[in-house]
């Protein structure tokens, strides 16, 4: 425990320009042409030990893809990733000792959970491969169950996953990762397959582990809302590009990029009941990526620059980066009143 | 796997007690079998009776005799070519399927060949380079049939391994560091059991297929007794044009019953095998006391009254 | 959308009765377009059997939107697919009946019972009258067959008298109204973005001017933006053509927002039905509160939600008492012993199944659930 704790505040892994390319054919007429997808783009983050950090995107912004890359299932087309400082190598096989510091926990619990093995399986191989006596992997086993809050009484380890409910196997999964003692844990869309009333549960066992045990935790989710609840710092992902990014909840309490604005105010808040008819959502159909902005042209607020040049990121307060244009020297303004610009109101740059 | 239990379906009852019948036909016909098959102190050509209950060959042979002794030859090969053809098939094809790329093309042309080369002839082939004593060796003759047996099963298997090995619980091993024989033979292939539980049934039975046709065509050492050479020497003696049909309807018999319990069962095997299969749906007696049509359709949910109502009209079935 | 859509509650007294009036408000008689009564659904039979809707009862007006908010599990899917007899095997109506109050050419409203209905009356009856709109477009649409096609067969068939160029003008008049160019109808279903192809299935819903819509969490597999951009939609085609709509989802907040009346349902029985702000506001059953707390606020400060303790129950194998028990905070002996059924707590038409509002049970009803104001803890606005 004391070893634990001189941990925290320690970049457990970090992640320097990331990024992923798919190439795909498109159909001509003629001849297929090659097309290249930036999946993710330049992504930097790093993850400290007792923190949490929450990456929110839509479908398609890249956060699956990141979250892999992380976990070294899928590799990068570019960029560096370094474990506690040192630099991993772009490519091997099968690292076992990477694998025992770096867990990801998938989407969907349901798919992720062997069907045709019982559950003393899924939980009692990683601890097998990661070097845990024979004789002891089943005590080990339920002692990790008990770590996500599953009851040893409860005989989970000899039930088949079709006989658990969707949130405790998820509870399964993440207890799957804990087996191998990881010191980071990337969480892709952990709770978005999962009934309301379970997914508190789920999201406070991973504030949990973050908080109790000093594990770096890397929460991907589409729902702001929950990443405004767990996470110490947030990332906002649009096709594949970080366009904000903040610490606590000064994100969602003050967003300056049009799309994080977007974001929030999609989401149902019935605390606002004039809010339904106040939200204009005029989006114009998403065009081919161009040089500019990639949300230009879904943006409420575009101007002429925005389809030409690409903006950088911004620092418009301390640790609160936006890739907008808007807030090149527009700081002030965007603070003081970030929800009230609408589309059609003057744009002072 | 995950809990067998017994079968409901009368179809696979029926298939599974032919099976059954002929398994123990298998293991206990040479001691049951009340004459030596091979010995020729019989009268030539009897007509059944007691003493010979399926009568004589034209060598006076007890033709009931061979066929119980031939049973187990035929099922031997039958089983173990069956078995090596579908644990090749597996390995190939969960291989191919999982690892993609280069072993996937390498190992998809291998199995296109053996698909392209036609079974039959080939067998004959490499029979014909047999040394004579292997040739009624069953394990021997079992595992060259499996040769050319194995190829459908992996491009079966191999496009069923493609659809799972994107699916979250493989990524999910490969997150925790399994290696990838694990991953193909403990995670991947379990979920494959009833494609290859109907694969076996297949290639058993085209196993006994390959097996009575070499052996009708004299190709297997004509000293050991199975169904393909009963028939060899039936029609060697013109037994079809003299009218002695006890001679050869009986092991056609035999391998046509044994083609059709191995047919019946493969209908049961996704409801022996799927226990959610299992508990859904209703049975067919259910359905007769709830008034129910046989067969579900589309878009018209039945309507029943399970406890007596109080409102006449719901007390029976208004289904139309 | 607000001056289109009263949001004030409705009483639903007629419960049971086979009144089709409804109480008078605004000095207008509002017409029921649907009353479910008692209605129950198992899935199979004998000692599998499953009862996933059990004795449901439901009135929805002309023109008004009636939220459903249910777990998976909950029985909200089942119960509207065994109101429009589209369930499938092994799933049997087991009592109950649905009556859709038919308005034909002439106006005439006739009473259809949905539930001993034959299948040429349902065939009149579905799409016409009442339509559905899935969860996953993707499988709803036919992949080999052009959008055009979708309209094409429902208009050829219900309205046979229509010319070829009629049905194509229509078609595209059906997509404009959902935010489509009329030449998305070339178009085959994957080359439509998930947002696009559930707006293809809102037109084919709306192609024959139905007077019911039942949406089973239309919205569920896209994301937010493009959620709101549907719900906006579909406000204002209600206010253009004023069918009433069944909205079924998870999202509690999404209904409030939507809804005009939101029944509660918790393994298979409503556990609560009130009008959509009053639920939100002062919610009654401790379930409707648990899932209420259960969503993380965008404003305000960050302080730990519970949610709700425990999972939903094996409806194979359902508790003796109140369903909700083993996970409720307020459980009392009886709740173990007795299931609660849906009664009527106060004049707002609102309807609780907990046994903490009977007087027999002679418990004080937790100052949590009731609430009469506004709640306190919900501020206005982001800045």
């Amino acid at each position: 425990m004391s070893e634990t704790r001189v941990e925290r505040d320690v970049v457990q892994l970090s992640a320097k320009h990331l990024s992923r390319d798919f190439t795909s054919r498109v159909p001509g007429r003629f001849v297929s042409a090659r097309q290249v997808t930036h999946a993710v783009d330049d992504v930097s983050l790093d993850l400290v030990a007792g923190r949490v950090v929450a990456v929110v995107g839509e479908s398609g912004s890249g956060k699956s893809v990141l979250a892999r890359m992380l976990a070294r299932i899928v590799r990068p087309t570019s960029g560096a990733l370094a474990l506690r400082g040192t630099p991993i190598p772009a490519r091997a096989k099968r690292d076992l000792a990477y694998a025992s510091m770096v867990q990801l926990v998938l989407q969907d619990p349901f798919a992720s959970v062997n069907p045709v093995h019982r559950i003393r399986h899924s939980l009692e191989r990683p601890l097998l491969i990661h070097g845990a006596e024979r004789t002891q992997v089943g005590e080990l086993a339920s002692a990790v169950l008990k770590r996500v809050s599953l009851d040893s009484s409860d005989r989970f380890l000899d039930r088949y996953p079709h006989e658990l409910s969707g949130g405790q196997l998820q509870r399964v999964s993440i207890a799957r990762a804990l087996c191998v003692k990881p010191k980071v844990l990337l969480a892709d869309e952990p709770i978005s397959m999962l009934d309301v009333s379970v997914r508190l549960g789920i999201l406070n066992l991973l504030k949990g582990l973050c908080d109790d045990e000093n594990l770096a935790v890397l929460y991907i989710t589409h729902d702001i809302a929950s990443a405004r609840y767990l996470a110490d710092e947030t990332i906002v992902m649009y096709a594949g590009q970080v366009v904000e990014q903040s610490h606590g909840t000064a994100l969602v309490d003050a967003p300056t990029h049009p799309y994080t604005q977007l974001l929030i105010a999609s989401v149902p808040d019935p605390s606002d009941p004039t809010a339904v008819s106040a939200r204009d959502a005029s989006l114009r159909i998403p065009a081919s990526a161009s040089a500019g902005c990639r949300f230009a042209p879904r943006c409420p607020d575009a101007m002429a620059r925005c389809a030409s040049e690409s903006p950088p990121a911004f620092e418009v307060r301390p640790g609160h980066f936006s890739r907008c244009w808007l807030n090149e020297n527009d700081r002030v303004a965007t603070l003081v009143a970030p929800l009230t610009r609408r589309k059609g109101e003057p744009t002072t740059t | 796997m995950r809990g067998l239990a017994l079968p409901r379906s009368p179809k696979v009852i029926l298939g599974l007690g032919i099976l059954g019948f002929f398994i123990v036909m298998t293991v206990i016909g040479p001691w049951l079998a009340p004459y030596d098959p091979s010995s020729t102190a019989f009268p030539a050509l009897l007509t059944p009776s007691s003493h010979h209950l399926l009568g004589t060959t034209s060598l006076g042979q007890d033709i009931f005799s061979q066929l119980l002794v031939g049973a187990r030859a035929t099922m031997v090969v039958a089983l173990v070519a069956g078995l090596v053809a579908t644990v090749l098939s597996m390995v190939v094809g969960v291989t191919a399927g999982y690892l993609g790329g280069v072993s996937d093309d390498g190992l998809t042309l291998l199995s296109n060949v053996f698909l392209a080369i036609p079974g039959v002839p080939l067998l004959i082939v490499i029979d014909s380079y047999l040394p004579v004593n292997s040739r009624s060796n069953e394990f021997v003759i079992g595992l060259i049939i499996s040769l050319t047996g194995w190829a459908w099963g992996a491009r079966v298997l191999r496009a069923q391994t493609l659809s799972l090995r994107n699916r979250d619980f493989v990524e999910a091993a490969r997150i925790i560091g399994e290696s990838r024989r694990r991953i193909m033979f403990s995670e991947i292939a379990p979920n494959l059991l009833p494609v290859l539980a109907s694969s076996l049934l297949f290639t058993v039975l085209y196993s006994i297929g390959a097996y009575v046709t070499l052996a009708y065509i004299g190709l297997t050492s004509t000293a050991t007794w199975n169904w393909g050479t009963m028939l060899y020497w039936a029609q060697a003696n013109n037994a079809p044009l003299s009218n002695e049909w006890y001679w050869f309807i009986p092991p056609g018999i035999c391998i046509a019953l044994v083609g059709t319990g191995l047919a019946l069962v493969n209908f049961g095997i996704d409801e022996f095998i799927n226990p959610r299969l299992r508990a859904a749906g209703l049975t067919a007696r259910q359905r007769r006391q709830l008034h129910l049509p046989r067969r579900a359709r589309l878009g018209l949910t039945p309507v029943v009254s399970l406890a007596p109502a109080p409102n006449r009209r719901s007390t029976h079935a208004v289904v139309k | 959308m607000s001056a289109t859509i009263p949001r004030e509650v409705q009483s639903t007294a007629a419960e049971g009765g086979r009144a089709s009036t409804g109480p008078v408000r605004d000095g207008a008689i509002r017409e029921s377009v649907l009353e479910i009564n008692h209605f129950s659904v198992d899935y199979g039979a004998g000692e599998n059997m499953v009862r996933a809707v059990s004795d449901v009862t439901l009135r929805l007006e002309r023109s008004r939107v009636l939220g459903i908010a249910g777990e998976s599990g909950s029985g909200k899917s089942t119960l509207v697919y065994a109101m429009t007899r589209l369930l499938r095997s092994p799933g049997l109506i087991s009592g109950g009946e649905v009556i859709l109050h038919v308005t034909d050419e002439g106006g005439a409203v006739t009473p259809v019972n949905l539930v001993t209905a034959t299948e040429s009356e349902l065939r009149r009856v579905r799409w016409s009258h009442v339509s559905i709109v899935l969860q996953s477009a993707l499988s709803a649409l036919n992949p080999v067959l052009r959008i055009g096609r979708e309209f094409d067969e429902v208009l050829k068939t219900h309205r046979p008298n229509l010319t070829k160029a009629q049905r194509r003008a229509r078609a595209e008049e059906l997509l404009r109204m959902v935010g489509l160019s009329g030449d998305r109808l070339e178009r085959f279903p994957h080359e439509l973005s998930g947002g696009q192809r559930q707006r293809v299935m809102i037109a084919v819903a709306l192609a024959l001017d139905p007077e019911l819509v039942v949406m089973d969490e239309p919205t569920t597999a896209l994301d937010v933006v493009t959620q709101r951009e549907i719900i906006g939609e579909l406000s204002t085609l209600r206010a253009q053509f004023g069918f009433a709509m069944i909205f079924i989802t998870h999202d509690l907040s999404l209904l409030v927002e939507l809804a005009d009346e939101i029944a509660v349902m918790y393994a298979g029985s409503i556990v609560e039905r009130a009008g959509a702000r009053e639920l939100y506001e002062s919610p009654r059953h401790p379930y409707t509160l648990g899932l209420l707390n259960s969503f993380p606020p965008l404003h305000g400060e960050r302080r730990e939600l519970t949610g709700i303790p425990g999972t939903p129950p094996d409806l194979a194998d359902p508790p003796t008492g109140c369903s909700f028990a083993p996970r409720c905070a307020f459980a009392m002996e009886r709740c173990v012993l007795e299931k609660p059924t849906l009664v009527e707590v106060d004049d707002t038409g609102r309807s609780v199944a907990c046994w903490l509002f009977d007087d027999a049970s002679g418990s004080r009803v937790p100052v949590e659930l009731s609430r009469v104001a506004p709640r306190a803890e919900a501020p206005k606005g982001g800045s």
